[in-house]
């Protein structure tokens, strides 16, 4: 029976919302009446989604009241990990916590206290102004693993990142490790309109994924091995003379350098270690140079690859230099950050983070190019150039693995408190072990979220926080792009729900924190004073909202022949000044994949399978959604896809379930055989836990949520050295695994 | 007067489940009852020589359908523009039209002890919406239209693709095409 509701009666409104399931944020029209959803569709004129939604936007209305939710601030009652709560008032929980964090504070210093994130759905802005008021430079997400490292790489040299597509006009467009197929929609749907009018589509992906199965292009390289690939390209483009000659000498640096650097880096050089074919190889740099204006769409992949993933960002923002695919019609476009609002920079309090506490962001020692030494220098270059300065929340962080260890070991100093905000990090960071043990050591812990997560267990207070529908969304690429889509709250958030703005802004007014320093009540308050530059006839964000809900700044092209590139020579540095400043190398150096079976062959002896893990599939994301049933259905069990030939030698049938295990650890899925992966590689599913089983800790007699059991990232590997030098971002994929059947006497313990 | 029919353009399909889960999801449905599937056909080949394709799958709102010929009590009802739906109340749970149905479209709804299936979100076609497996689709690999028009992007749809009918050699003339 269809569920519709009449919209005619009277006092219905419809409120321009948006999704917040992932960081598209599709736009959503919410009919509400007495704040209460009647129902949501997607927005037809929206520009991204035009009125579609994916699996999730569609599962709102279950999330928005859904019995499992977090309505109320929780103080924990029993031990840490045993699930006993007591519903507490916000201000009474609020009090608690920011006495904690003051005793910490005044016994270990303020960097004592670490934040830890997950995606780009909260204001985080917020929490970084109150840590920089706080006075700890310890703020993190899982920023390294997600287009971050990328960012501050091809700013170092191009002074911007050219994540905006000029898709239009393109006609080639490289998706490098991304799949719109399974987590970008929108995205997908663009790609498809183009492909339709003889856009070129090439998918670099080990998996055949719904995008590759429509490329015109699929290079199903060896997980890990992009460096190989890019390097080779640029040798190809450099050696078959298919470079922009024009673009180059007049707006690069260093290309004599590059031709001898990449010399070595043929097709026959990368074949073996990409385990593609030199005439792949070439078709794809081919495809790629000679169809202009064209595109490198930036996917997670190699953020995600470890050791050689900031070397691989390095070489593949090469390429659009040499094609001279930057900032003309069609390609990627250098825009800068917005000249016409408050960026989120410009809200976050930077000037209060004294620098003796910059000083002690951890991991700073280490990867230089996402924390303070290398943010600091960025800045100094992109001030000149834009006037204003990238996002620092994202853009310079504490290196969570080394927060996490520094949480268990006192090293380099003792870390005292975690506030995990929208993360669950048992899941979500890499090296579940690492995680686990500090959860169970740190002496204090709160967690922001909607679910009391396997990670939300170990929490001395969860904090009830509104999801979708119930908050006021900006969405501008971690606040960097110059444009701007806005959405409204559909109703105020149920219960004892606030926005994680207001959690900071209460928590650094108990510590002291004044009203100058957090001059916005609401988060609408803030986002209006953002806006208002720009100079709309608005009175309030909500007006802004109804009545324009984007704002797009003319598009200027060639910005460069006016200002110059914001990099020291101006120019773009093929051989990058910036990056040698920082210590690191200046053109980007092969390295191989973090575990190879030709640098590790004992390692590859006991483990003979190339693993890749964290790709997106529909219809979670990252760790969320398993306790929604509507979404569940679909996939009850997590699943990793191995190929038929490799599940025959193994004893594996469709369906078994099985261990997966590398050098850190082992956990279960269940077998997908595909042909859609090479015989050598296995792909499993991220971050899997179960809402259903026990929540309470394994030594107190739980599982855990299953947290231990199917999750992608008791694989994953974080010691320093798989880590990227340039960024710190650690290895989920090119490792090396070993697949087996769970025993028959095994089997009870799965569900 | 209308014939409703839906195009599935399967150049288009990605295989996301969105029309699954907004069907499931406004429809109301137990998690056991699926009117929307989306079945991959693949990867077909050996590495790396492949080729994919979904296919979704619903209710084919045939022209000739056996479903309402096998029903006994008339719950089973063909409206002149073509949409079959189930009148709850006069179903008395025989599973004769799940047996008939040579495309697995209908469903015992446990809860209610009838059978269910698609009816095209009639509601929402009769106030000049289309249904939500199709509003819901980022791909716009679903298109909803009027058979009787000779100008509708289905007709055109179908006429400039060769469109075909799933298990078309029954005779059935279902009003789902599918291009590609």
């Amino acid at each position: 029976m269809s569920t519709d509701v009449n919209l005619e009666q009277e006092g219905v409104e419809v409120k321009k919302s948006a999704c917040y399931f992932c960081h598209q944020n599709c736009g959503v029209l919410a009919h509400v009446k007495d704040n209460k959803v009647l129902k949501i569709e997607g927005d037809p004129d929206f520009p991204t989604n035009q009125g579609g939604l994916c699996c999730r936007g569609n599962i709102a209305l279950k999330h928005l009241d859904h019995p499992e939710r977090v309505n109320y601030p929780l103080k924990r009652v029993g031990k840490r990990g045993e699930g006993k709560w007591q519903q507490i008032p916000w201000d009474q929980a609020i009090a608690e916590i920011a006495s904690r964090l003051s005793g910490i504070r005044s016994r270990f210093g303020a960097e004592a206290v670490a934040t830890a994130g997950g995606t780009q759905r909260t204001d985080d802005w917020a929490r970084r102004r109150f840590m920089n008021l706080f006075g700890s430079p310890n703020g993190f997400h899982n920023a390294h693993l997600c287009w971050i490292p990328t960012f501050m790489v091809e700013t170092a040299i191009y002074g911007w990142c050219p994540f905006d597509l000029d898709l239009g006009a393109s006609r080639c467009i490289v998706l490098w490790g991304q799949n719109p197929g399974a987590s970008g929609m929108p995205e997908a749907h663009h790609i498809t309109d183009l492909q339709e009018k003889g856009l070129k589509v090439i998918v670099i992906d080990p998996r055949f994924t719904e995008t590759a199965a429509k490329a015109d292009l699929w290079l199903p390289l060896r997980p890990g091995s992009d460096l190989a690939l890019a390097l080779s390209w640029l040798h190809v483009i450099i050696y078959e003379g298919l470079w922009d000659q024009q673009f180059v000498d007049e707006h690069c640096e260093g290309f004599a350098e590059l031709v001898e650097h990449v010399e070595p880096f043929s097709p026959e050089w990368a074949a073996p270690l990409t385990w593609l074919t030199p005439e792949q190889i070439r078709a794809g740099a081919h495809m790629y140079a000679t169809n202009k204006p064209g595109n490198i769409q930036w996917g997670t992949s190699v953020d995600q690859i470890g050791r050689p993933a900031g070397a691989t960002m390095h070489a593949r923002a090469l390429l659009r230099a040499l094609t001279g695919n930057l900032d003309c019609p069609g390609a990627d476009l250098l825009t800068g950050p917005s000249q016409d609002y408050l960026t989120d920079e410009e809200l976050e309090g930077n000037q209060y983070l004294p620098e003796e506490q910059k000083a002690k962001q951890i991991g700073s020692d280490k990867f230089k190019l996402v924390s303070w030494p290398g943010y600091s220098k960025i800045c100094e270059l992109t001030k000149k150039t834009w006037g204003k300065v990238p996002t620092a929340e994202w853009m310079c962080e504490a290196h969570p693995p080394s927060v996490f260890r520094a949480i268990a070991s006192g090293d380099p100093y003792p870390v005292k408190a975690l506030l995990i905000s929208a993360t669950n990090p048992l899941a979500s960071y890499g090296e579940t072990d690492v995680v686990l043990e500090a959860l169970r050591s740190v002496e204090f812990m709160v967690a922001c979220d909607y679910w009391i997560t396997p990670s939300a267990m170990f929490a001395d207070y969860i904090m009830p926080i509104a999801g979708a529908l119930e908050r006021p969304i900006i969405t501008n690429s971690y606040g960097c792009a110059d444009f701007m889509l806005t959405s409204q709250r559909a109703i105020q958030p149920m219960y004892e729900r606030r926005n994680d703005f207001n959690f900071w802004r209460d928590l650094g007014t108990a510590l002291g924190q004044t009203d100058e320093q957090w001059p916005w009540k609401t988060v609408e308050e803030a986002y209006f004073s953002a806006i208002k530059p720009i100079g709309y006839d608005v009175e309030s964000f909500d007006e802004f909202v109804e009545r324009y809900r984007f704002h797009f700044p003319e598009r200027e092209y060639f910005k460069y022949k006016r200002q110059g590139f914001a990099t020291p020579s101006g120019k773009v540095e093929l051989y990058s000044s910036t990056l040698k400043e920082l210590g690191l190398p200046p053109l980007p150096e092969y390295v191989g994949p973090s575990e190879n079976e030709i640098d590790h062959p004992e390692l590859a002896a006991k483990f003979p399978l190339v693993l890749t893990t964290g790709g997106g599939f529909m219809p979670f994301h990252h760790s969320e959604h398993f306790q929604v049933k509507d979404l569940r259905f679909l996939r009850h069990s997590p699943f990793m896809d191995i190929n038929p030939e490799t599940a025959v030698e193994l004893g594996i049938e469709d369906g078994d379930w099985v261990w997966i295990e590398t050098a850190r650890g082992r956990m279960k899925q269940r077998a997908n055989l595909t042909s859609g992966i090479h015989p050598k590689v296995i792909f499993t599913q991220r971050c899997w836990w179960y809402p259903e089983k026990d929540m309470r800790d394994i030594p107190l007699g739980g599982q855990l949520g299953g947290a231990l059991e199917s999750n992608g990232n008791i694989l994953t590997c974080t010691q320093d050295d798989y880590c990227d030098p340039y960024s710190g971002t650690w290895a989920n994929r090119g490792l090396l695994c070993r697949v087996y059947k769970v025993e028959e006497a095994e089997l009870k313990e799965v569900i | 007067m209308a014939r409703y029919a839906i195009v599935m353009d399967t150049r288009r399909c990605i295989g996301c489940h969105s029309c699954t889960v907004a069907c499931k999801v406004h429809n109301e449905l137990p998690t056991e009852m699926v009117y929307n599937p989306v079945v991959s056909d693949g990867p077909h080949g050996t590495f790396p020589n492949l080729s994919m394709r979904f296919l979704p799958l619903i209710c084919m709102h045939c022209e000739n359908s056996p479903c309402v010929d096998a029903c006994p009590t008339g719950a089973s009802i063909q409206r002149e523009d073509g949409i079959v739906y189930v009148e709850d109340k006069k179903c008395v749970g025989c599973l004769s039209c799940v047996m008939a149905c040579p495309y697995g479209a209908r469903y015992m709804n446990h809860e209610t002890g009838a059978v269910n299936k698609c009816n095209l979100c009639m509601d929402r076609v009769d106030q000049g919406l289309v249904p939500h497996c199709v509003a819901t689709c980022h791909q716009k690999a679903r298109i909803f239209g009027d058979l009787d028009d000779p100008t509708s992007e289905v007709n055109r749809l179908i006429n400039e693709n060769n469109g075909v009918q799933l298990l078309g050699e029954l005779g059935t003339e279902p009003h789902i095409y599918y291009i590609g």
